[in-house]
């Protein structure tokens, strides 16, 4: 691979294009490939494979030839209602594990630079916000306020866009309550059961580093079971 | 769904090679069985033997290492490697988990 393809692949990345990196593995020729556009003569004849690898999101070599096939791909968006403390821990592990991260949070003293450095967050509430965040069923919604205000119209956009993965942190009462509250805006019941609460899975920790890992575990888990 | 937790090794590798560093890339390109880790994976490795990354659970790198380091001295493009069971009575490289892998390795240049 050339040092100029390397740079092209780190800059689509970076602009959030999915493409493919398609090489012959006899001869070292690789080139970068977006669904829609041509391949060079060396790869043409192996297009409806590309294709095929491409839309299962897979990687592997296409059989009975040598040409290999690593898909990029979007990384998966997760919207964090909350600039709280658990949302700081959030940051950091989403950071190794390549989640695309955004915070919303009405509140400014929460949602300083400060205690966010480098990090986009949307200091409005909810419905506003959510106008500004392209989602949809590969998207996934951790609400860490647990005040209806600022939580539930965030969780009334997730079940409506059909997000994989949302959670809510309180606790089973608070949980429950806010059950109650969705079923009478009108949610039916399979619609609140897909939301994990109280949010993460049982780990028994308590300070907010040890949530945060329960919580980034529980969404792991779902986005694999997808 | 596929999420990409494994691509930030290409950003290291730019660095790399910014600092006049020669980089070979090894992938994983096919498995069978149980392998430690999945197609795709992949590690870096200069000249002298430093590397990023993983193409296994730590049981087949120090063999990846080398082979990458004579790629660089042959001034190769690429070569493709094998990993098979290993024998446990001799001190070989090898997968104990019982699968085996295949790694891609291309330099860098």
């Amino acid at each position: 691979m050339k040092h100029s393809q390397l740079k092209e692949i780190i800059k689509k990345k970076a602009s959030k294009i999915e493409f493919a990196i398609v090489t012959n593995l006899e001869n070292g020729l690789s080139e970068i490939y977006e669904p829609g556009k041509s391949l060079s003569k060396e790869f043409v004849i192996h297009k409806e494979q590309i294709d095929n690898f491409f839309k299962l999101k897979k990687n592997g070599v296409i059989e009975n030839t040598e040409i290999f096939i690593e898909t990029y791909i979007r990384p998966i968006k997760v919207i964090i209602v909350g600039a709280v403390h658990i949302a700081q821990y959030l940051v950091d592990f989403a950071k190794s594990l390549n989640f695309e991260i955004s915070i919303i949070d009405p509140r400014g003293y929460f949602a300083s630079e400060q205690r966010f450095p480098d990090m986009k967050i949307i200091n409005k509430w909810p419905h506003e916000a959510f106008k500004e965040i392209e989602t949809n069923e590969n998207s996934a919604l951790i609400a860490l306020t647990h005040d209806p205000k600022i939580d539930d119209p965030a969780l009334q956009h997730a079940l409506i866009k059909k997000f994989y993965y949302i959670g809510a942190l309180g606790s089973k009462k608070t949980h429950e309550n806010r059950c109650q509250r969705l079923k009478d805006a009108g949610f039916n019941n399979n619609q609140i059961n897909s939301i994990h609460g109280p949010i993460g899975i049982k780990l028994g920790g308590r300070s907010a580093p040890e949530i945060a890992l329960s919580i980034i575990a529980q969404l792991i888990s779902e986005t694999y079971k997808k | 769904m596929k999420n990409s937790f494994d691509e930030k090794i290409l950003e290291e590798a730019n660095d790399w090679l910014n600092a006049n560093q020669k980089v070979v890339l090894a992938t994983v390109i096919q498995t069978w069985g149980s392998s430690p880790r999945q197609v795709g994976s992949r590690m870096i490795v200069n000249e002298t033997g430093d590397f990023s990354g993983s193409v296994s659970g730590g049981c087949v790198e120090s063999a990846v290492v080398r082979e990458c380091i004579g790629l660089i001295k042959d001034n190769k493009p690429c070569k493709k490697i094998e990993f098979k069971v290993s024998n446990e009575s001799a001190w070989e490289v090898g997968l104990a988990c019982g699968g085996e892998i295949a790694v891609y390795l291309e330099q860098i240049n």
